[in-house]
């Protein structure tokens, strides 16, 4: 559709009318829509007295209200397979999510004080730090792992901008520096604020993925209380020395566990869990492949957040496997017919992590000027598949797969992994230029600034460097980033817009 | 108080990284070791033919160009140090042990090699994996590293002997030095010591940044020198603090704290004395490689280890410093965009105010601090403070 910027509403960006697709296309997304709400409606009215106290005991979960919207402004744009997919990748996650909210709310004691069957329930809940992938608990198949942060933190900061500035604000009134990462800020802040919910019987934490995440579990420590074990993954993860330290911290967090939680470790459940990771894996090259063509489906955060989603939270799950396969036939069929429904001008790799409060941002770049972002880093993770044949192979790949999680895969190991990883993605999907973002707060990459700089300049590619504060709003607004990229577009490509309407809005009220 | 005999010589030496010991060094033919953290073991890179030279960057001026390369938000210790590399400031280096400990320090040296900022056709790198618990398989994995990264290069490239009667040798040496620091110590326990902070921070700043076997004499002179020395007839510290943070190599910091009579009675920050300036003591039954190499793992007090006992075992030995030199206070500092150093600040400056009763305060700071009056406003509101506190305690503040 043109002229989008006319829909929205002032300062909000969201629509007046839902976007038109087309016949066929408009009528799938507002089924798929109605299906959404159905399912949300379904989920509140089940455990209603529960979730209504959540939603007043804890200020992130109002952000939960706006889902609908957050799909809809992911799916921007999308038509044929690329929305199909799209929507699937999302219904998926929301089941998902569901799940891990009736689990969170059934076993926390802030809303069921003194409740026996919260406290049983919490007695087979192990609480991971959200860049550890559930994989490495799979072994227990009676516990249930909850990824600490992932539902008060991570989820809120992508569906809301203004989920986090509280909770910065909270760290930085007890004097963090607000220079640190908002990632770990906002974590921090969840903890100052009390707003975890009590669960769990204990703790796995990690030193992932940068220092400010270290030094964030010593304040989440103090919250939650519960008997903690810290699984360091090594940082030169390239180098076959470090795999036995590797392999050694994940056996002793699994001793750990198995004190914890007085269960054994199941090796055959972790093998079967490796093999349904393994078949996921192997959709997700697949993915990338089709990306390869000149018919790139499958591509925008609808994609990029499913693949964190899968590769820390669901990568064990049979559901996630099922619409991965089904998401694929989707997407082979229409490459298959050579027929896209994206208006691509120029093709891109997104490097650097992406920023969370615009996370939308692949469908502006997309709508507004037709840069297709066909591939970016933070889809790039754990990319081997796990050697099943025996249990000493099967824990060296869990430790690749979680050396190489979110983020980490690129941010540590060496400059070269970052920078190198670049260029052959570049070439691989056949880029015209590289958008970089410039995370402000983000030290590992800042550091290496140069390097880009020159590396590009080398190869004679064009950088369009985006500033972004990953999910603090408040520094760095989506209308700056759009800034950058109108900046670049019409300066150094000397573009026009295929949409002007979407070249200068306000959006800074938006959810 | 008079000057001491060297202390021009010493505030000579901190003029240029590459500083008149370290040039009489390499024209013995030495081997020049660059390193910037705890994790890389100080002991073993002065063993055979090597010398270490804890790195830093004096007279820091402009920081433009690391600017470009590194953006604004970056330590200024590591902007500083990229930046007199590119001004050719560390050519003099053969080899640059560093350690992936901090995710900014560790792009120093990559920087270094990948844009080849040293001019030293024999320069080379190794960067560890340093662990961030205490584990045997954590110690296994540090040593191994130290073996891979550092010994065997430096062995191979440079000839340097590390064998075990070449690291006992290294040890005896580095556990001298110590001996010189423990009396300096005991020196700064005294209500009117007759070191002041200024002396004691350039002292130790010397200790790292020269090789040790040429500093040593000089600073055995000191020590003399001191022993004899009569304090002030008139106690002129109105408060003694222990300070805590990261890496610190400008002397202009204790230099504002003493003109706001503040004592710092203990330095537990990187180029401080605790820890690094404590003996090592080897026994004959196991390598002396991997006792030195247990022994910097365990003793360090980096923010990074994250491990529940390591963050208990932080403060607590902040508290035993505090008891040990009678501190007044505590100041923690933090090196601005040190994310290590933020956390830890903010945690520790409530946790030691609250939970163990000390009065502390948190700052942050550039890399350079000489002239800041942000600086000296916040340490004598503190000293202040502690003065009224004293007073209000039924003590005679000054």
């Amino acid at each position: 559709m043109k002229n989008m910027g006319k829909n929205m509403l002032p300062k909000t960006g969201i629509y007046r009318f839902r976007e038109w697709r087309g016949l066929v296309d408009s009528a799938y997304d507002y089924a798929m829509w109605c299906r959404l709400w159905y399912k949300l409606i379904r989920w509140a009215v089940s455990h209603p007295v529960q979730n209504v106290k959540a939603l007043f005991r804890y200020r992130w979960m109002f952000t939960y209200l706006t889902v609908p919207s957050f799909f809809d402004r992911c799916c921007e744009g999308f038509k044929g397979a690329a929305l199909r997919a799209g929507r699937n990748n999302f219904m998926c996650l929301t089941d998902c999510v569901i799940d891990y909210l009736d689990t969170l709310f059934s076993a926390d004691m802030e809303l069921h004080p003194g409740s026996r069957k919260a406290m049983e329930l919490n007695k087979r809940i192990i609480c991971m730090d959200e860049l550890v992938p559930a994989i490495l608990t799979a072994g227990f198949p009676e516990a249930k792992s909850l990824l600490y942060q992932m539902i008060p933190v991570y989820l809120p900061s992508l569906i809301n901008q203004h989920s986090t500035t509280h909770y910065i604000s909270e760290s930085e009134l007890r004097g963090l520096p607000a220079d640190v990462c908002p990632l770990p800020s906002f974590e921090a802040g969840v903890a100052i604020d009390d707003d975890y919910p009590k669960v769990g019987c204990c703790m796995l934490t990690c030193n992932m993925p940068c220092d400010g995440s270290i030094m964030t579990t010593a304040v989440q420590d103090r919250r939650h209380g519960l008997p903690t074990h810290p699984v360091n993954v090594p940082l030169r993860w390239l180098q076959d020395e470090v795999q036995d330290y590797a392999v050694e911290e994940l056996l002793s967090a699994i001793r750990f566990l198995e004190e914890q939680t007085g269960m054994s470790y199941d090796w055959d459940k972790l093998r079967e869990a490796c093999e349904n990771w393994n078949e996921e894996q192997k959709l997700k090259f697949e993915k990338w492949e089709f990306n390869r063509t000149k018919y790139p489906p499958h591509t925008g955060s609808s994609a990029w957040m499913y693949r964190i989603f899968e590769h820390q939270v669901v990568c064990v799950s049979p559901v996630a496997l099922a619409n991965d396969r089904k998401v694929n036939k989707i997407l082979e069929k229409e490459v298959r017919k050579g027929n896209c429904k994206k208006d691509i001008r120029y093709r891109a790799v997104i490097w650097n992590t992406p920023s969370n409060n615009y996370a939308n941002f692949n469908n502006w770049i997309l709508n507004a000027w037709g840069i297709e972002s066909v591939i970016e880093m933070i889809d790039i993770h754990g990319t081997e598949l796990i050697d099943t044949s025996t249990r000493e192979s099967m824990l060296l790949g869990v430790a690749n797969m979680i050396q190489t999680s979110t983020m980490r895969a690129h941010t540590k190991g060496g400059y070269e992994v970052m920078v190198g990883d670049l260029w052959r993605r570049f070439d691989e999907f056949n880029c015209d230029f590289v958008i970089l973002f410039d995370q402000i707060s983000c030290k590992g990459v800042g550091a290496i600034n140069g390097l880009f700089e020159e590396s590009a300049r080398k190869r004679g590619v064009k950088l369009c460097k985006v500033r972004q504060d990953l999910m603090e709003p408040t520094s760095i607004s989506r209308r700056d980033m759009r800034a950058d990229v109108n900046t670049f577009m019409s300066t150094v490509i000397n573009a026009e817009p295929l949409d002007p309407t979407l070249i200068e809005f306000d959006d800074d009220e938006s959810w | 108080m008079k000057d001491l005999k060297h202390i021009r010589f010493f505030e000579k030496l901190l003029e240029s990284a590459n500083n008149e010991l370290v040039r009489q060094a390499k024209e013995e033919g030495r081997t020049a070791v660059g390193y910037s953290c705890y994790y890389v073991p100080e002991v073993l890179l002065n063993c055979g033919n090597a010398f270490s030279v804890r790195l830093s960057a004096p007279n820091t001026g402009s920081l433009d160009i690391s600017q470009y390369y590194m953006t604004s938000f970056i330590c200024g210790y590591v902007r500083a140090l990229f930046e007199r590399a590119f001004e050719g400031g560390f050519n003099f280096l053969d080899f640059y042990a560093s350690s992936d400990t901090c995710q900014q320090m560790v792009r120093v040296v990559e920087n270094l090699h990948e844009l080849e900022l040293v001019d030293n056709p024999r320069f080379d790198h190794g960067i560890i994996d340093a662990p961030l618990k205490i584990s045997p398989h954590g110690m296994k994995l540090y040593t191994e590293q130290i073996r891979l990264r550092f010994i065997k290069p430096l062995e191979e490239k440079f000839g340097v002997d590390f064998s075990d009667a070449s690291v006992r040798e290294a040890v005896a040496l580095h556990n001298e030095l110590c001996g010189v620091f423990e009396e300096l110590c005991e020196l700064r326990k005294a209500d009117n010591p007759v070191i002041s902070p200024r002396e004691f921070h350039i002292i130790s700043i010397v200790s790292y940044v020269c090789p040790t076997y040429l500093i040593l004499p000089y600073l055995k002179d000191t020590l003399r020198e001191l022993k004899e020395r009569e304090p002030d007839a008139v106690n002129p510290w109105r408060a003694r603090v222990v300070v805590v943070g990261s890496e610190l190599d400008d002397y202009a910091f204790s230099e504002i704290l003493e003109n706001n009579r503040c004592y710092v009675a203990a330095d537990r920050y990187c180029f401080g004395t605790f820890p690094g300036r404590q003996r090592i003591i080897l026994n004959d039954e196991e390598d002396a490689f991997t006792q030195v190499c247990r022994n910097y793992l365990e003793t360090n007090q980096c923010p990074r280890f994250m491990s529940p006992e390591k963050i208990r075992e932080r403060k607590e030995y902040v508290m035993a410093l505090v008891k040990e030199y009678r501190a007044d206070g505590i100041i923690y500092e933090q090196a601005k965009f040190c994310d290590f150093w933020g956390y830890e600040r903010m945690l520790n400056t409530q946790i030691m105010r609250e939970e163990y009763g000390v009065p502390t305060i948190g700052i942050d700071r550039e890399y350079v601090v000489r002239g800041s009056g942000q600086l000296a406003t916040r340490v004598q509101a503190f000293v202040e403070s502690l003065e009224i506190k004293k007073i209000q305690e039924g003590g005679k503040g000054k």
